[in-house]
């Protein structure tokens, strides 16, 4: 059995759109009592199950639109709705729950608007979640410092985004060498290993071509290896066949599946059933939560 | 380095535009900064010059064309303090001298030669060598007079109708003594006498003039003390001491300076504005890619250095350009000016790398409030854009 690389517990996302102070405020207080669970949670004693409780119940009520209740709730004091709290609340993630294995290629599918592209962001760690934790390699990554991400970032995972998302002054190899150059690795290396990464997608050959010198599967190529080339744990693939045509997804997905069998971990967010097939699970995501 | 060259590069127009902002502010810090580096050296000159004698004159300070008479040596000398004095004669090169020159004129001094081993304001000779009392019809000239007045040692020059020979060349020492002749008392007496209206000239002898005198100190007397005791028991003379000379001429130096520092630094913070608005229109433009770069594990300190870093080569280049054209300037200017044994400028290493430094500073602080808000680009919503 592989060993999880990737664990969510109850990770929710609130957008609050407007002046929807009583939810604002409501929100405020359960961010506050789930940073208290997130502390005492891994201390000994089961002190942790009564906050667990107390957060559970308060989010139920915020879900249910009762944001005076749930304020009141955790904080016994009251809060009237005035005539110009206006506002809406997305749940855009919630209280999602899973667990990925090392070695798995999933694929999260969905319709739109239904939350797939939060739920990535989250697990990239380049968005936080309003409440939830996320453990990577077994490490609540939800805890740690905002100065510390850019670290995990360019050590731990690796992004393949549906427009490529290459810089457009530099050269393929330039590109690839980002990651490197932000995890502070050696020049002689960074150029070493993006060469290697640049061979393994298949374009050795151009290596000093610019983004706008390249086709699109050759510039999703360039998007992998810049993914590959700090050799990540985990690899997040944002509709990365979204641009291409029929042959290039083929091309592209192969790559991909081929780097999987290698041992390399994807999750990719996806519309396309034939991208979903050729991963080995599929999670559906419905209005923030994994369809059963 | 290359990425952030490469990003410069990417609005040529622009950026070039920028530079130029910035050069045009450093230009007028350089040649504002090197008249003020002149005057500065002329007014150092002038200090150590009157750092250990005294000064008298018939004018209100310093030289004055204003004759004296020779008996006023006599009064000096008994006053208790003074070791030496030494009578001199201080006019101008040419008869009329109605150009407008920046610092002291070109100008002819005499005086007693004799005076030289009470003298601490030492000058050494580029060729030749130095007058004795004994030298009448001799000179020795100024470094900035030599093209000027076509000298060469050995050779004769024509000043006011007569020749001199030319006995030496002294040392350039960037103030005073660069654009003035020397000659013995007796020449020199000889060119005032010659000045004077007819009806003066009946009641002079030309041995009876000087324009001043200067009064060296006895050993440890204080040349200041000495400047307030003189002026007291000598009539209808000035004596002007070292810490007079510092107050009245050191101090509206600085006010000059400050009134033309000022102005070249306005200029410069007008074209650091440019720099403000040119980066952050590149933020606004590069903020999918600062997106992407903080998605790949860039830190806040990463962005804030590049864009700073960004920012600091604008300032650099601006000020390289702007110390290059100033520099031009300057030499195009002093160039045009030497042939009357006048310089306006001098451009010194120590402004130059001034005016560099501050052109990377301005530029660094310039780019701070773009750079901070490229860091708070928010990664998720910078990479949705288009």
């Amino acid at each position: 059995m592989a060993e999880s690389i990737l664990k969510l517990n109850n990770l929710r996302k609130v957008y609050i759109v407007g002046n929807l102070k009583t939810a604002k405020k409501a929100q405020k207080e359960i961010q506050k009592l789930h940073k208290k669970y997130e502390r005492i949670c891994c201390q000994e004693g089961t002190a942790y199950k009564e906050v667990e409780k107390e957060l559970d119940h308060a989010q139920k009520l915020f879900s249910e639109e009762k944001y005076e209740e749930s304020y009141t709730y955790l904080t016994r004091r009251g809060i009237k709705r005035g005539r110009r709290d206006k506002g809406v609340v997305v749940h855009a993630l919630n209280g999602v729950n899973l667990d990925i294995k090392s070695g798995e290629m999933v694929a999260i599918m969905g319709p739109s608007g239904s939350g797939k592209s939060t739920l990535l962001n989250m697990l990239g760690l380049l968005d936080t979640p309003t409440t939830g934790q996320i453990f990577l390699r077994g490490k609540n990554v939800t805890s740690i410092k905002n100065s510390k991400l850019p670290n995990i970032r360019s050590t731990e995972l690796g992004f393949v985004f549906q427009s490529f998302n290459l810089i457009p002054t530099l050269t393929a190899i330039e590109n690839v060498m980002l990651p490197l150059k932000y995890s502070r690795t050696p020049i002689m290396e960074r150029r070493r290993l993006a060469e290697e990464a640049l061979d393994m997608v298949g374009l050795s050959d151009r290596m000093h071509h610019t983004p706008n010198e390249l086709s699109g599967g050759q510039k999703q190529r360039v998007a992998i290896a810049r993914s590959i080339v700090n050799k990540p744990a985990i690899i997040f693939g944002d509709e990365l066949t979204g641009e291409l045509d029929t042959k290039m997804t083929k091309e592209v997905m192969q790559l991909v599946v081929d780097l999987n069998k290698k041992g390399q971990t994807f999750i990719i967010v996806t519309h396309n059933p034939e991208v979903a097939k050729l991963c080995g699970r599929t999670i559906t995501i419905i209005d923030g939560k994994v369809a059963k | 380095m290359i990425e952030i060259i490469k990003n410069m590069w990417r609005r040529k127009m622009r950026t070039i535009l920028t530079i130029f902002g910035i050069a045009i502010g450093i230009l007028a810090l350089v040649v504002m900064g090197s008249m003020a580096e002149k005057l500065n050296l002329l007014v150092d000159g002038g200090v150590k010059y009157y750092q250990d004698k005294v000064q008298i004159t018939s004018g209100t300070m310093g030289m004055s064309l204003v004759p004296l008479k020779l008996d006023t040596k006599a009064e000096i000398e008994k006053i208790d303090g003074v070791g030496y004095v030494s009578p001199i004669i201080y006019t101008t090169l040419e008869k009329d001298s109605s150009a407008v020159s920046f610092g002291p004129p070109a100008s002819i001094t005499a005086g007693d030669m004799n005076a030289i081993k009470y003298e601490s304001f030492k000058m050494s000779l580029a060729s030749g060598r130095r007058l004795t009392n004994d030298d009448k019809g001799k000179i020795v000239i100024g470094y900035d007079l030599v093209k000027k007045l076509d000298a060469k040692v050995g050779e004769k020059v024509k000043i006011r109708g007569n020749k001199y020979e030319v006995v030496g060349i002294w040392d350039k020492t960037f103030t005073a003594p660069d654009t003035s002749v020397s000659m013995v008392l007796s020449d020199g007496q000889q060119v005032v006498y010659n000045d004077l209206p007819p009806i003066i000239k009946s009641s002079v002898k030309p041995s009876d003039i000087v324009s001043g005198f200067v009064a060296y100190p006895k050993k440890g007397a204080d040349p200041n003390v000495l400047a307030i005791r003189i002026q007291k028991q000598v009539e209808g003379i000035t004596a002007t001491g070292p810490k007079q000379f510092q107050e009245q001429v050191v101090n509206s130096v600085k006010m000059f300076n400050s009134i033309i520092y000022g102005i070249a630094i306005i200029s410069l913070l007008v074209g650091s504005l440019s720099i403000i608005n040119t980066m952050t229109m590149s933020v606004s433009e590069r903020t999918k890619e600062i997106g992407i770069k903080k998605a790949v594990g860039a830190k806040t300190s990463s962005i804030l250095g590049e864009y700073l870093t960004e920012a600091g080569i604008i300032g650099l280049i601006g000020g390289l350009v702007g110390i290059g054209l100033g520099a031009l300037i300057v030499n195009a200017i002093n160039t045009a000016m030497e042939k009357n044994g006048d310089k306006l400028f001098l451009l010194t290493p120590r402004l130059a790398l001034g005016a560099l430094a501050f052109a990377i500073v301005l530029g660094v602080i310039a780019g701070i409030i773009p750079a901070v808000h490229a860091t708070k680009i928010d990664i998720v919503k910078s990479l949705r854009e288009e």
